[in-house]
């Protein structure tokens, strides 16, 4: 029974490595295969697209892969920023509702009508 | 008023003196003795009362945590609130730490069986929200709305970042054989090596796939239950990825290597966009059939956003519905660690092999971003801190990549590349789970 625990123990580990080796060769060329095609193969499909709908529509114009070098996505976060930034610094809404409120005022002889100096003396 | 307190008080007094004054039914054969003797019966009573009254506190008192508790259930709740405590105070994935703190307290709290209060028993409420994390329900839907979040445009305009991805997977078969080593079968082995993926969802779908107590091995055994314990490990360590990497990227990384600038990435057409999830879909799964539900969702989500036709699903997908999704999630997860249950040594094990596949993960994206280098020339050179990113951990990994940069060279920013093996971590995880899957299954 040991013996049989032990090498079924053995066993395993030797599958293990099998998977081991195997598993990280194919996670390893599933990402390979999937940079290469959008390294190389989708910039093809891309001019190949547009090689098609040039003939019929003369109004499509796209965006060449890297042709424009100088708009980086680095750029295109500092407009976007900016953009941001200008709409949330527009003026802030505020409560259009416009109510007189009554204030209670305490009494003080000292704005009383009472001993005011233009009473008239009878 | 006056006659509503007149009629409750009559009542309260009705009820309460109910049982002295001998009208309650289940003393009828008592009443015919008490015709007999007249003295004897309303003591008799008196102490009958008493007596139902201490057997029924005692009855209430054994339904009751404090009689039920024992030393695993405390130290469980204070576990839980260390994830609680941790979440608020440090900020460590709050959305994941919180639920998962408070589910660790609700299954812990001490009962009694057989009343179908607990997760584990058949027909309680939470038995049935649970059912999401045994069948692995929950987890496609939260690669749905990771995917309506990603942006996958720093993957697409570098594509050569994706070997780092698939670089830390080594963390993930590295763990498998380290569990193998200890003594867990298979299956179980390829669901605790996954937590080296640092991807919680896709832990979660290959445990419940794996190790979910019900599957038979070969020799006739059953399959330990290990998704509670893989869940909580997988949560955990991601959200002490700032705490785990850093010193491993000092210790891997020159000070010179880490002040590398990369060149900012080129802006990519929409076209492309929408093209990536449908080719990346049909490549992936082609490759490893077993990760469709994770990856169909992950590229089904961001086809719903880059589409641009789809953007009320997009938004649903990444904000209400990922919401919802994560609130059961981490309450049951949480509350699947019953102290009973959840203490064992496989457990600990699990632990320890957990945080040395986050290590090996990330000293796998970090060495191979360091080998990348040896090819690269120029300013083609990328830095080799973005390999720590390859681990999934979206987007943490990438933010303590950044963080890591800034610290040697305060104008270097790197999140926009760490990005990129940081979502390929994700893409090369599920892959990596899909193989096991069809390895083990």
């Amino acid at each position: 029974m040991m013996l049989l625990n032990m090498s079924l123990q053995v066993d395993q580990i030797g599958t293990g490595y099998v998977i081991l080796l195997s598993g990280l060769l194919i996670v390893f060329s599933a990402l390979l295969i999937l940079s290469l095609f959008f390294k190389f193969g989708l910039p093809v499909m891309l001019y190949v697209y547009r090689i098609i709908t040039k003939g019929r529509d003369k109004k499509i114009k796209d965006i060449p892969i890297a042709a424009d070098e100088n708009f980086t996505g680095e750029v295109a976060a500092v407009i976007s920023t900016a953009i941001h930034m200008y709409l949330n610094e527009q003026h802030d809404d505020e409560n259009a509702i416009l109510t007189i409120k009554q204030a209670r005022k305490l009494y003080s002889p000292w704005s009383s009508k009472i001993y005011g100096t233009h009473q008239k003396l009878r | 008023m006056k006659k509503i307190l007149l009629i409750f008080g009559v009542l309260s007094l009705l009820i309460f003196l109910r049982p002295v004054l001998g009208f309650s039914g289940d003393v009828t054969p008592k009443d015919e003795i008490a015709t007999v003797d007249e003295q004897q019966p309303t003591t008799d009573q008196g102490e009958g009362v008493f007596e139902n009254a201490t057997h029924g506190m005692q009855q209430f008192y054994n339904y009751t945590g404090f009689a039920n508790a024992t030393w695993g259930h405390i130290i469980m709740i204070l576990i839980g609130i260390i994830f609680i405590y941790l979440g608020i105070k440090f900020d460590y994935e709050p959305l994941l730490l919180i639920p998962i703190g408070i589910g660790v307290i609700i299954g812990n709290i001490p009962f009694v069986a057989g009343n179908q209060t607990g997760i584990y028993e058949t027909g309680s409420v939470l038995n049935y929200l649970y059912f999401g994390v045994v069948k692995g329900v929950y987890p496609p839907l939260i690669f749905l709305g990771i995917g309506a979040m990603t942006d996958f445009s720093s993957l697409i305009a570098n594509p050569k970042l994706m070997l780092l991805g698939a670089a830390a997977q080594i963390g993930v078969f590295g763990t498998f054989l380290g569990a193998l080593y200890l003594g867990f079968n298979l299956p179980e082995a390829g669901a605790i090596g996954i937590i080296g993926g640092a991807d919680g969802p896709t832990a979660i779908f290959l445990s419940s796939k794996l190790a979910n107590g019900v599957n038979i091995l070969p020799d006739g055994t059953t399959v330990k239950n290990l998704i509670g314990p893989i869940a909580i490990a997988a949560y955990s360590y991601m959200a002490l990825v700032p705490v785990i990497q850093p010193p491993i990227m000092r210790l891997l990384v020159s000070k010179e290597d880490r002040k590398i600038r990369m060149k900012p990435p080129r802006a990519v057409t929409q076209k492309e966009k929408m093209i990536f999830p449908v080719v990346a879909l049909l490549l992936t799964t082609f490759i490893s059939p077993s990760a469709l539900p994770l990856l169909g969702m992950l590229f089904f989500g961001n086809l719903l956003k880059e589409s641009g036709r789809t953007e009320r699903l997009a938004d649903t997908a990444r904000t209400k519905l990922i919401d919802i999704v994560t609130i059961l999630l981490g309450v049951t997860v949480g509350a699947s660690t019953q102290a009973d249950i959840f203490i064992t040594k496989d457990s600990m094990m699990i632990f320890a092999l957990g945080a040395i596949s986050f290590v090996i993960a990330t000293m796998g994206g970090l060495l191979f971003a360091k080998f990348m280098n040896l090819f690269l020339k120029g300013d083609n050179k990328i830095n080799p801190l973005i390999g720590a990113s390859g681990v999934s951990a979206v987007p943490d990994s990438a933010r303590v990549v950044h963080a890591e940069a800034l610290k040697s060279d305060p104008n270097n920013y790197l999140l926009m590349h760490a990005m990129a093996p940081n979502v390929s971590g994700v893409i090369g995880s599920a892959i990596a789970a899909g193989i096991l899957l069809s390895f083990l299954a």
